[in-house]
Formats: C-alpha cells, sequence, structure tokens
C-alpha cells in the first residue's frame, strides 16, 4: 500500500524493521491497524480483548516478518495473521457459554431488525458455535468475504468453506430456533 | 419460527464496532511491548537442549573410536610380543638352554 510517492513502501518498511528500525514498524503498524482492529472486532467481546487479539497479530508479524516473501500484498499476509489468530482467540475460550443470555433479546424475523438487536442477537448465537463454525459465518456473511477469500485467509479448501458454510448455517438456526421457542 | 438469517446478517453488519478508543495508543503499548520481550533476553542455556543431538553424536563417535582402537589387533606385533614373552619364560625357567 503506498497511496502516496513520498511515503515509504510497505517493503521498504519491512526492510527497515528488520534492519532493528522501531519507527518502521511503528508506521508499518499504523498503515493496517485500522484493517486489524475491524478483523479482530468481530471475534473480539470486549475492547480488552480486542486489544489483546491485535497485539498478538502484530507480535507474530514483527517475529515473521522475515519470513514475509512479498509474493502477495503485505496486507494480505497480515489479513491470514488476523484471522489465524483470532480463530486461536476463539479456540481458546472456555466458558463463554456459559456467560452470555438471550433474556431481553427478541429475535424478530421481520425484515427491520435493528442492528444493535442483530448484534446481541448473533453474538449470543455465535459464542455456542465451534470456533470453525463461528470463523466462516463471520468472514463469510459478517465480513463478506467470498468462499476463495475465506479459503485463502483460513487454509481451508474452497469446498471445505462451502461444507462448514453450510453446517454453520444450520446450527445457527437451530440455536436461535430453539433459543426462541423456550 | 423460522429465523431469516440472512436479514439478520445484514442486519448486522450494520453494527460496526467503533475502535476508535481501542485503538489509542495502540503503537506505543505494542512497542512497549516487544522491547519488554527484549528486554527478557534468553540466557544461553535455554538453549542447550537443543545441542544434546551434537553432544549425543561426540559420545557415540568416541565409543566406537574407542572400540575399534581396543579390539584392532596388530598382528605381527602381537605374535612377536608373545614369542618374545614365551622365549622369555622359556630361559628363565630353563625349559630352553
Amino acid at each position: 500500500m503506498s497511496a502516496h510517492s513520498d511515503e515509504p513502501t510497505d517493503e521498504r518498511l519491512i526492510q527497515a524493521t528488520l534492519a532493528g528500525d522501531d519507527g518502521a514498524f511503528t508506521a508499518l503498524v499504523g498503515r493496517y491497524r485500522s484493517r486489524t482492529f475491524s478483523i479482530a472486532a468481530r471475534f473480539a467481546r470486549n475492547d480488552h480483548e480486542l486489544d489483546d487479539i491485535c497485539q498478538d497479530v502484530f507480535i507474530r508479524v514483527y517475529h515473521n516478518l522475515a519470513k514475509f516473501r512479498a509474493e502477495a500484498p503485505f496486507e494480505h499476509w497480515l489479513s491470514r495473521i488476523a484471522v489465524r489468530t483470532c480463530y486461536d482467540a476463539l479456540r481458546k475460550r472456555r466458558r463463554e457459554r456459559d456467560n452470555v443470555s438471550l433474556d431481553g433479546i427478541d429475535i424478530g424475523t421481520e425484515d427491520n431488525v435493528r442492528a444493535e438487536r442483530a448484534r446481541e442477537v448473533l453474538d449470543f448465537a455465535l459464542a455456542r458455535l465451534s470456533a470453525e463454525e463461528r470463523l466462516v459465518i463471520t468472514l463469510l456473511e459478517l465480513e463478506e468475504n467470498s468462499v476463495r477469500e475465506v479459503a485463502g485467509l483460513t487454509g481451508w479448501s474452497e469446498s471445505n468453506v462451502k461444507v462448514r458454510a453450510h453446517r454453520a448455517r444450520n446450527a445457527l438456526k437451530k440455536i436461535l430456533e430453539t433459543s426462541h421457542e423456550r | 419460527m423460522s429465523v431469516n438469517l440472512d436479514n439478520l446478517f445484514r442486519a448486522a453488519r450494520d453494527a460496526t464496532r467503533d475502535t476508535t478508543r481501542a485503538e489509542l495508543g495502540f503503537e506505543t503499548r505494542l512497542l512497549a511491548r516487544i522491547r519488554a520481550e527484549r528486554a527478557q533476553a534468553t540466557p544461553w542455556f535455554a538453549f542447550a537442549w537443543k545441542l544434546l543431538p551434537a553432544f549425543a553424536a561426540i559420545v557415540i563417535a568416541l565409543g566406537v573410536w574407542n572400540y575399534a582402537a581396543a579390539s584392532a589387533v596388530d598382528l605381527p606385533t602381537a605374535i612377536v610380543g608373545n614369542t618374545d614373552e614365551s622365549a622369555l619364560a622359556s630361559y628363565l625357567t630353563g625349559e630352553s638352554q
């Protein structure tokens, strides 16, 4: 990414970082901070967790920067690391299911479901899915990535992504219907 | 009841989280963490276990070399040595003249 010609390219910042220039790494982080936060925000439960995940992402980037081969844009490489870090964070969660409740949340089926309500309902239901199911739903449906992009981000095959997405949608539907019947 | 997932997803997509506050000072916190990690430099002996295969190879090589050296028989020397010893013993005991 280099919108202005006077700005150093990602490659130059990476080289400078590898040479020990912390300022170059800070510039690189500043360039992709918002993108990383927007990915992680779909998975994090609060600002504290969001900060932890994003720090983990950039720490991994920092430690693996020498392995970046510039065959694909840096942003793609970073996004893959961000998605994997979020996936790891999801897998680490254990007792989340017990901590959320659907009490007071109206799962309306009308078209005008309000955004905030929808988010609460989805958070409730997503918390009950497996890490894989949650990841695929978030990347496909909320981040609106294509199947191919999700495959690239997760390292799964395209057919695997489709199968997992199908299962995840069914599981989500079941959770929401069961919760509403209670 | 039939849940319309597409409507739910569409609505949830609009509820984007404002991360502005969380992003404040992020680079500073990150750099502090990286510097803290750097400061906790790993002691040299933390890598000692990585040298284990090399040490094992050296020990095995020494063992093989030692065994080979011990079992290597210098036949002419042994024959001559034995002959000398037996000749000397025979001379001293008076068996030979």
